[in-house]
């Protein structure tokens, strides 16, 4: 076997522990001959027939493994949350990627199922699960079917059912389709989807390592973090520390896309820095300055600096977060109050609608930068967005709310000046094209919110609910 | 609700220390501590979803407000409701509540008992910055015969939606899409067919779920109100009952948490209407020259049934609906002054041996209550179907079988029960008593037996005595099933003849109501006297109670509305309505609750307690009762059972009734079987009154849509059944049919099956029926029977089949159902069909064939 680390260290920086396999083996990644002779499926053997499940929860604690959906709790430490005699667990794979900008478990799946397969028969075998259920993006089409195929080859060869390699240990993968809501990929709301009800998060406590699906123990990893067991169980957890910092050990697929040249997954070392991922990505398109840019998935607060190491506690103390690792680059041609629209807008239709801050909140922050951006703003807007960015922080039920507020309220404070602009002149100061705008609207109109005209819906009459109700606010309290 | 205690802590709230038990909700801990934490979706009576967010919290420690109604309270804990962060999150919350809420207050029943309006007075923005359209639906929908839903106005608090899954256990009503575009509502082409959608009316915060009978009848500022107690089943459910105008237009749930938690059926929220019917009697009515009734007056009246009943031989039956006091004054009348010990009051549930359930704790009563339900291993039900009949008992069972108790059913015919019991025991016709005696030895001690009568017309006296047997041979808790709000009160009272009040033995065994009404057939009584007591309607012969009335004998009744017992009587004295006069009634738990009278009472029209003392004095014996205070005075004096009850302290439950529930009550009395006491009502409690000063009331005649106008409507609707002869006084001619004297089926021949019937909730009662919203509700009748039969027989599901019971027949369509082998149900009393027309003598086999002719248009039997 090639020197482990030689294999996973590329020359432009990027380090591939999850990705090695589908970057080494762009034809054939995904099937089952490729992927054994590759080695997949050795460490899980060795896991379920050399190791104890307590030995296995240790070897991730020690690797530091944190979580790799976007909250970033240590994995270990989650499993070791769940009760030892309660059966049946369950572990629960969180494949809605649904978070705007990131496509880093898509390709996992799509490419290296088989590592993914693998990832979750360790993370089983570790809580003592007999069955896990991989809650899939109901848009990923080829990823499911690739996912599908991946079961039904490692069933096939004795990795999957009745007593895996040979051992005592039952073991069963369920692959469930979601249907197109980004609030499934929130734990608890996957948890009711999956059990068939309305998609909509849970109050907790319980939680649901102690009363998760059906009632029962339950572990919820993310896609990417499975993937990353094989090569922890495979090279120990020292190996895999010596990538990344210390609280932040190991590497991070990063969904790069906006305007730059290379917009792809980039599995770097995390604490690498913003400035190297750009340069990983061709650097900026047309060698345009970058105004802005979106660290971690729609929910994360704006930079506006490349200087910054790409870690959890780096960004968190900028105020911002890694996330699920969405890094969208925005140069200087970006309106950002169609920014926020768009992002708020997207809050707006995927918001579960359980509770009233998130529900109410975002219906009316759109409206809001819906008429900025067609030039009906006022100068009170702003500070009124802000005001509607705090009633939904802290308050939502769940962090969907949360995190549409924080990017709200990073567009408004970061670049007020372009929101004030917009007011001034009573237009949107960059050129654009308020039919795509139109057309999202429409979607939401269609779910059910019954767009009214001249309510800034219909972007073709703008101005026209101007006398009817701007003129007369008492009448709308 | 009942939280996890585990003894007192103490914490910090807005300053003040405070004990709590802890793990209670922190909104319980504060509002016991007079602080209101704002709310929408909490309600106490259901689990906290923590969805609206209005009642955010400042908690020490916590970097986020929290719900107070999700948090429960622990040991050390600082509070605080009215810091800074929390104040603009309740501000914020309402601001954000009422950017889509239409404000359309001034036409909204719920204005001025709207808690978004009070909570937006107290915690919200006195203006709003949003100048966009708001979200706009279809106004007005009417989703059920009785609701209707404003989706422009709903908070999206859930209530409704968990009401319906988590307490009735029918979720019609659900919420659809996401986001700002989630909606309350009934799938398409079902609409909100439960039997309890008017719980949904008033938890509901705002006034999107509306009453369709109350919908623009009157600004709840305009309405009286009194505490009262329904008046139709054995639960008593504690009620208010508002008027208007001087007619009742809305009765509401009063909470209790003993009896009803906050919940009640539509029968009783929606079934006001008969107290305001045209129909009503209002003055005495005496059979004239050409035998006709004429009005009287009260001193006509009694002179005459006195004259008759001097040295008469005579026969008393009761009804179900009367009150306690009621029942006393009838049991005295009849057994001291008139000195007949020929008195009952069992007349669907006639022959019950209510007597024998005195061998377990010496009442004749329940030994259990419905807390009991809550806190016992098993349950085993054995009596009448209880979502049609004892509907918020089926509530009772149902969650405490939702919080794990085992519920074991008993019964020969598929119940509302049966989805959610551990256990199911089908019964072949006649084969209860033995699947309860088969229990004995599978049951802990820590068990409730439900018994009741649950086929009108069948002899209870097996089953009653293995479900008595089987409460007794574990020191297991009986919870007796009577079928009327005022049945146990006619037990209590010893309204039977074998029973004298306080449950003690008569010293003269009388004849019970069959004994009474075939002699009064056979002319050998001279005087029938009739208290609120329909034997035509109720007792399971209706031939025999036909001849009874249409005899020689000279009957007397007191009654509220014209019913076909009416038609033939001698002398018809009207009486006050429960919302007309203060009393009690005794649930089936044996709970005394009081009744307030809210109007007087029609005409010249009054108690029947007072009637009964009338005649008593027309019979030189006088009580000299002048409220029910002074009946209740000689009751402790003369009824040992009831001794400790106090009149002057006996309250009505305590309590508002509102969508946030209130505060519920104490809980009043409960007599201890071991030691044969009785009935301790709560402390005094007070309820706000509605402003009589100043508002005069006029004759209703200014509403736009009176409700004899609504009622006239909905007869005008095809597929309206009319009752076919109740409340015409002029057709007693028609009514006197020769009597046939024919014997039941003996042999059991081909089509041969044992007749078992059951009430339904919305039934051709002489109450129920004058609403028409519940009558248009009312199921068709139908035969049913299960496959095996049917097939024996050649009978397929949807065939017209006659059922025939001696010279009885009539023809209904089959449904094919979970009954038992052997077993023919009908209903009792649907609207077409009356099931004691089937019921001659005490035979109860019935034969079904395919009909011979096409539909009989006299049938009623509609598909």
């Amino acid at each position: 076997m090639p020197d482990p680390v030689a294999r996973v260290v590329t020359e432009r920086g990027e380090v591939r522990i999850v990705t090695r396999r589908m970057r080494a083996f762009p034809d054939d990644s995904w099937t089952i001959a490729r992927a054994v002779e590759d080695g997949a499926y050795e460490a899980a053997r060795k896991a379920v027939t050399s190791m104890t499940p307590d030995e296995t929860i240790e070897l991730v604690k020690a690797s530091g493994l944190r979580g790799r959906g976007g909250a970033g709790f240590p994995t270990g430490v989650k499993w070791g949350f769940v009760p030892k005699d309660v059966f049946p667990k369950y572990v629960v794979i969180n494949h809605d990627e649904g978070e705007p900008g990131t496509f880093k478990d898509r390709e996992l799946a799509e490419r290296d199922p088989h590592g993914v397969i693998e990832g979750i028969t360790i993370a089983a075998w570790a809580v003592g699960a007999s069955k896990a259920f991989i809650y899939c993006r109901g848009e990923f089409a080829l990823g499911s079917r690739r996912l599908d195929a991946a079961i039904r080859e490692a069933y096939a060869k004795g990795f999957l059912g009745k007593g895996i390699f040979g051992s005592k240990f039952d073991f069963d993968i369920v692959l469930h389709r979601g249907a197109g809501a980004y609030i499934c990929g929130e734990e608890s709301a996957l948890l009711d989807s999956l059990e068939g009800y309305r998609g909509q998060p849970r109050l907790r406590p319980p939680f649901p390592a102690v009363k998760g699906l059906y009632g029962q123990p339950t572990v919820i990893n993310n896609t990417e973090t499975v993937a990353n067991l094989p090569a922890i169980v495979d090279q120990g957890g020292d190996w895999f520390k010596q990538w990344g910092t210390e609280k932040s050990p190991g590497t991070k697929m990063l969904s790069v896309s906006g305007h730059v040249y290379r917009p792809a997954n980039y599995e770097v070392p995390l604490g690498t820095s913003l400035k190297e991922v750009l340069q990983m990505a061709g650097g900026m398109r047309d060698a345009r300055p970058v105004k802005a840019i979106i660290p971690g998935g729609a929910s994360a607060p704006l930079l506006t600096s490349v200087d910054i190491a790409m870690d959890f506690e780096s960004l968190k103390d900028a105020g911002t977060m890694l996330g699920s690792g969405a890094v969208v680059f925005m140069n200087d041609t970006t309106c950002m109050v169609r920014n926020a629209l768009i992002t708020t807008a997207f809050f707006e239709h995927e918001s579960c609608g359980k509770c009233t801050p998130c529900r109410e909140g975002t219906w009316w922050a759109v409206k809001v930068l819906e008429r900025i951006e067609h030039g009906e703003g006022r100068p009170e807007d702003m500070d009124l967005l802000l005001d509607i960015a705090n009633g939904i922080d802290g308050r939502s039920f769940c962090p969907l709310g949360d995190a549409a507020s924080w990017a709200l309220r990073s567009n408004v404070t970061l670049f007020r000046e372009e929101f004030e602009a917009h007011v001034a002149e009573g237009r949107c100061t960059f050129d654009g094209d308020f039919k795509v705008l139109a057309g999202m609207r429409a979607t939401v109109g269609d779910a059910g919110v019954m767009p009214q005209p001249g309510a800034g819906v219909s972007s073709d009459r703008p101005g026209s609910h101007d006398d009817e109700a701007a003129g007369r606010p008492g009448e709308n309290a | 609700m009942s939280q996890q205690e585990n003894g007192a802590i103490r914490l910090t709230l807005n300053g003040r220390e405070v004990e709590a038990p802890k793990g209670r909700l922190l909104i319980d801990v504060a509002e016991e501590h007079g602080v209101f934490i704002p709310r929408f979706c909490y309600h106490p009576g259901m689990a906290s979803v923590a969805v609206c967010r209005m009642c955010l919290v400042k908690v020490e420690g916590q970097n986020k407000l929290l719900p107070a109604c999700a948090t429960q309270v622990d040991d050390g804990m600082v509070v605080d409701t009215v810091e800074e962060d929390a104040v603009d999150a309740q501000r914020g919350m309402l601001e954000f509540l009422l950017i889509n809420h239409p404000l359309d207050c001034p036409i909204c029943d719920r204005a001025g008992e709207c808690p978004l309006q009070d909570q937006t007075y107290k915690h919200g923005p006195g203006s709003t910055r949003y100048v966009e359209d708001k979200r706009k639906y279809e106004k007005a929908l009417a989703i059920s015969e009785l609701v209707v839903l404003d989706r422009e106005r709903c908070v999206l608090c859930w209530r409704c939606v968990r009401f319906s899954d988590e307490i009735a256990g029918d979720a019609f009503i659900q919420l659809v899409d996401r986001g700002a575009g989630t909606q309350i509502l009934t799938f398409t082409d079902e609409p909100f067919d439960s039997y309890f959608s008017g719980n949904t009316i008033q938890i509901c915060p705002v006034g999107a779920l509306t009453s369709k009978p109350y919908r623009f009848v009157s600004r709840p500022w305009d309405l009286e109100t009194a505490p009262s107690v329904c008046s139709y089943c054995s639960v008593g459910c504690p009620i208010t009952n508002e008027q208007r105008a001087g007619k009742v237009v809305r009765c509401q749930a009063l909470p209790n948490e003993e009896v009803n938690s906050f919940w009640i059926c539509d029968k009783g929220r929606f079934g006001y209407h008969y107290l305001a019917s045209e129909e009503r009697l209002k003055t005495p009515l005496v059979r004239g020259a050409h035998d006709e009734f004429e009005a009287t007056g009260w001193g006509a009246a009694i002179e005459l049934l006195a004259s008759k009943l001097k040295d008469a031989r005579v026969g008393v039956i009761a009804g179900g609906h009367l009150t306690t006091e009621d029942a006393y004054a009838i049991g005295k009348l009849a057994k001291k002054v008139i000195k007949t010990p020929h008195v009952d009051s069992r007349l669907q549930d006639a022959g019950t041996p209510y007597e024998r359930v005195r061998a377990l704790a010496g009442v004749a009563g329940s030994t259990a209550t419905f807390g009991d339900l809550d806190s016992a291993e098993t349950i085993v039900w054995a009596g009448p179907d209880p979502k049609e009949t004892l509907p918020v008992a089926f509530l009772r069972v149902r969650g405490a079988v939702m919080s794990g108790r085992k519920l074991i059913v008993v019964s020969a015919r598929a119940s509302s029960l049966d989805v959610f019991a551990t256990e199911v025991i089908r019964t072949p016709a006649g084969g209860e008593a033995a699947a309860l005696r088969s229990l004995t030895d599978r049951l802990t001690d820590d068990a409730v037996i439900c018994w009741g009568p649950s086929s009108p017309g069948r002899a209870e006296d097996a089953t009653a005595d293995a479900a008595i047997a089987l409460a007794a041979a574990g020191g297991r808790r009986l919870l007796v099933l009577p079928p009327h709000a005022g049945s146990q009160g006619m037990i209590d009272m010893g309204v039977l003849p074998m029973l004298d009040a306080g449950y003690k033995d008569s010293a003269e065994t009388g004849m019970d109501t069959l004994a009474i009404l075939e002699a009064a057939a056979a002319g050998e009584l001279d005087v029938l006297l009739l208290f609120g007591a329909d034997p035509i309607a109720d007792f399971p012969d209706r031939d025999l109670a036909r001849r009874a009335l249409s005899s020689k004998v000279f009957t007397a009744v007191v009654e509220i509305l014209p019913t076909e017992s009416v038609a033939l009587a001698d002398v018809v004295l009207p009486a006050a309505a429960y919302a007309e006069r203060d009393g009690t009634f005794t649930n089936l738990e044996r709970r005394i609750q009081k009744l307030e009278a809210l109007l007087p009472p029609p005409g010249s029209a009054m108690a029947p307690w007072r009637i009964a003392q009338r005649i008593a004095a027309a019979l030189d014996e006088d009580w000299g009762w002048s409220d029910f205070h002074a009946v209740w005075a000689d009751i402790k004096k003369n009824v040992t059972s009831h001794a400790s009850v106090d009149a002057e302290t006996l309250a009505p439950t305590r309590g508002v009734a509102g969508p946030e529930g209130g505060a519920y009550y104490d809980a009043p009395f409960l007599p201890d079987p071991g030691t044969n006491g009785s009935v301790v009502a709560g402390p005094g409690g007070q309820y706000p009154k509605g402003h009589r000063a100043g508002a005069p009331f006029q004759s209703g005649q200014n509403w736009p849509l009176s409700w004899e106008l609504r009622s006239f409507e909905a007869r005008q609707r095809p597929g309206f059944v009319p009752e076919a002869t109740s409340g015409r006084l002029d057709d007693r001619e028609g009514n006197r049919e020769s009597p046939s004297e024919a014997e039941p089926a003996a042999d059991a021949d081909a089509g041969a099956l044992q007749l078992y019937t059951g009430r339904f909730i919305y039934d051709s009662g002489a109450m129920v029926s004058r609403s028409a919203a519940l009558l248009r509700l009312a199921k068709r009748p139908f035969v049913e029977m299960n496959s095996t039969d049917a097939a024996r027989l050649g009978l397929a599901e949807g065939d017209l089949v006659t059922i025939t019971s001696g010279d009885a027949a009539h023809d209904l369509e089959l449904r094919l159902g979970d009954v038992g082998e052997g077993v023919v149900f009908v209903p009792y009393d649907q609207p077409g069909f009356k099931a004691n027309e089937l019921m001659t003598g005490t035979g109860r086999v019935v034969t079904v064939a395919k009909a011979s002719a096409p539909v009989a248009a006299e049938s009623g039997a509609q598909p």
